[in-house]
């Protein structure tokens, strides 16, 4: 019983950040169309961001994401002016190389920066606290408190304000968003670098916890891919539900099925990426968008 | 079309192969022609499913690590006391069992992935890919492990180019073939409108997973020979994340679903890889994406595409001073 309630909480945990991993990458893909290959690159170079900060200035990883985040906007932003407008609503193959083109260079850049050893962030406050006799990390603690705050911001912004209306007209109907006068590239740029801000936030964490290196980027594209096909596209509480049944499933794996421990998360969540898809294509909880002739 | 394109492709290779007798050529330089011939071939082989058939694989190098894997397992010897079995199978063999495994693998895992359109099967084969890579990294008893397994039967320099050239005659040949038949009408079809073609009554399920385990099936066997003439397969060298974005790069430069582009694509990257390499000895795989994208934003239909725009070819026919005919669409 104990270890099953372990087991629960752990996987709530190590949802957490998967869900604040995710965001980005859904509601990309739900605004522009565009399914963005080089999501995990996202979260390794904020992870790498942070990792800068502590070393030369000694700065906490969770204080780094008040400039992570600032600066990983612009990031999107620019990227998104200068890369990604050329392939929004031109056919899914373009879109889907461009990324991919760069998640390579993204990776091979860091690779030349930082060598291909992993690194991570020790901070003191990884000591587990005890409550009832399961054992909470402070520290992944902390990500889950982050990563709701952030969602809530996320849901506030998309529900309440002026761009958050825009945003979301876009990912209804982008014609008729242009034709009332929605600066539809304007919504795009913003939307990715929030996008990437959020997702840089999510890495600058998850230094902490995981081992940082040059190729950790695909494992967790991969991640993102099944959690939104869990949880559904654009989806703030899809990606929260998603990410924690990722999450329970993986930890729940490495506790019962014996002689695997934590090595095959990425063969767990290929598994359930694909029952998911062939058994409900429209997405766990629906929402995920069927790729039409004419869309693919 | 398709007798030009055979006898364009019988007189290159031919060529090559009397090259080494001809001219005396040194270990190097034939090594050097062996790992383009590689490329080539893995080009060709991924275009069969990447762009005659439309599904994009980003996962498809899994067959390149499977069919190394394959032949590792089947040629060391027990007495290297890295397996806890092993059929000590001779090199024809072992090669034989790397396309067969690859192509095994590939019809398993297509029947339920290829009913994944567009970028759903994209991803799931990237899923497939690392998750592949995983597993072959626990089943230690089977595979080795992480230490990995030292393929010993290794031909000479020459013998390795005459093998490779045997698989690459064959591979082109097969998507020659492919493209001026039936199937490769029936992938065209597939690929512009999947749901028309089965309403026109093409049994477009197993014709996809025909095409796919023979793209695999090619693919496993050029891993097979790798792994020899690399004397050694771990899983980060067989199953490394670069090789199927150069897969993907070589189809894309020199033009999706074409027979010539693959091969024009991979002696492009093989040009540019040589470039990158003295003078960006670090960065190569950043030139690889970099390059990549330029070519998709800026060369979409590839080198072929590139080749038969209506402009260039009034301009060559001016220059060669034939009347000028309107190209075909």
């Amino acid at each position: 019983m104990e270890l099953l309630s372990q087991t629960l909480v752990t996987g709530i945990l190590v949802g957490a950040f998967y869900a604040v991993m995710v965001l980005g990458f859904s509601v990309i893909w739900g605004v522009m169309g565009v399914i963005n290959v080089a999501h995990g690159e996202l979260v390794m170079v904020g992870a790498y961001l942070a990792i800068e900060l502590d070393v030369r200035y000694g700065v906490d990883p969770f204080v780094a994401l008040v400039v992570v985040m600032p600066v990983m906007f612009v990031a999107g932003w620019v990227l998104q002016r200068v890369l990604i407008n050329r392939v929004v609503e031109r056919p899914h193959l373009v879109s889907l190389l461009v990324t991919f083109g760069l998640s390579i260079l993204l990776a091979s850049a860091c690779k030349s920066a930082y060598g291909g050893d992993p690194r991570r962030i020790s901070v003191d406050y990884t000591a587990p606290l005890y409550v009832a006799g399961i054992a909470i990390p402070q520290v992944r603690l902390m990500i889950l408190g982050v990563a709701l705050a952030i969602m809530g911001a996320l849901s506030l912004l998309l529900a309440r304000t002026r761009l958050g209306k825009s945003i979301r007209a876009a990912a209804q109907n982008k014609n008729a968003a242009r034709i009332v006068g929605i600066p539809i590239d304007r919504v795009y740029a913003v939307t990715f670098g929030l996008c990437a801000a959020i997702t840089a936030a999510s890495g600058a964490m998850c230094a902490t916890i995981l081992p940082v290196h040059p190729f950790m980027g695909g494992p967790l594209t991969l991640k993102a891919f099944t959690i939104t096909a869990l949880g559904g596209l654009g989806r703030i509480p899809g990606a929260l539900l998603g990410g924690i049944l990722l999450g329970m499933v993986e930890v729940g794996v490495a506790t019962y099925v014996p002689g695997i421990g934590t090595n095959l998360g990425i063969a767990t969540s290929f598994v359930l990426l694909v029952f998911v898809l062939i058994v409900r294509p429209q997405g766990l909880l629906r929402g995920l968008r069927p790729i039409g002739e004419s869309d693919v | 079309m398709r007798a030009r394109d055979l006898i364009i492709w019988a007189a290159l290779v031919a060529a090559l192969a009397l090259y080494p007798r001809v001219v005396t050529v040194d270990n190097y330089r034939l090594l050097r022609l062996t790992q383009l011939l590689v490329l080539v071939s893995l080009a060709s082989s991924w275009n069969l499913i990447g762009g005659m058939t439309g599904y994009v694989d980003f996962g498809h190098a899994v067959f390149f690590g499977i069919g190394a894997y394959a032949m590792g397992i089947a040629v060391t010897p027990l007495s290297a006391g890295r397996l806890e079995w092993a059929p000590e199978l001779p090199y024809a063999a072992g090669l034989a069992l790397a396309g067969l495994a690859a192509a095994l693998f590939a019809l398993a895992i297509g029947l339920p992935l290829l009913r994944l359109k567009g970028p759903y099967f994209s991803i799931a084969m990237l899923g497939t890919f690392m998750a592949v890579r995983e597993l072959v990294r626990i089943a230690k008893p089977w595979t080795g492990g992480g230490e990995g397994l030292d393929v010993s039967a290794s031909l000479d320099r020459r013998g390795d180019y005459y093998a490779m050239l045997g698989l690459v005659a064959f591979v082109v040949g097969l998507a020659a073939w492919v493209r001026s038949s039936q199937l490769g009408l029936a992938l065209e079809a597939i690929r512009e409108d999947e749901v028309g073609a089965e309403t026109r009554g093409i049994a477009t399920t197993r014709i996809k997973l025909a095409t796919f385990a023979l793209a695999a099936g090619c693919t496993g066997l050029v891993g097979g020979f790798w792994s020899v003439q690399n004397n050694y397969v771990d899983p980060d060298v067989a199953f490394i994340e670069h090789r199927t974005a150069e897969m993907v790069m070589m189809a894309m430069l020199g033009g999706l679903g074409t027979v010539w582009g693959p091969v024009l694509g991979a002696v492009a990257l093989d040009l540019l890889k040589d470039y990158a390499w003295s003078r960006f000895l670090d960065d190569h795989l950043a030139v690889l994406g970099v390059s990549m994208i330029l070519v998709v934003l800026l060369l979409p239909r590839g080198i072929m595409g590139a080749l038969s725009s209506p402009r260039l070819v009034r301009w060559a026919h001016r220059a060669i001073g034939r009347p000028s005919v309107e190209p075909e669409a």
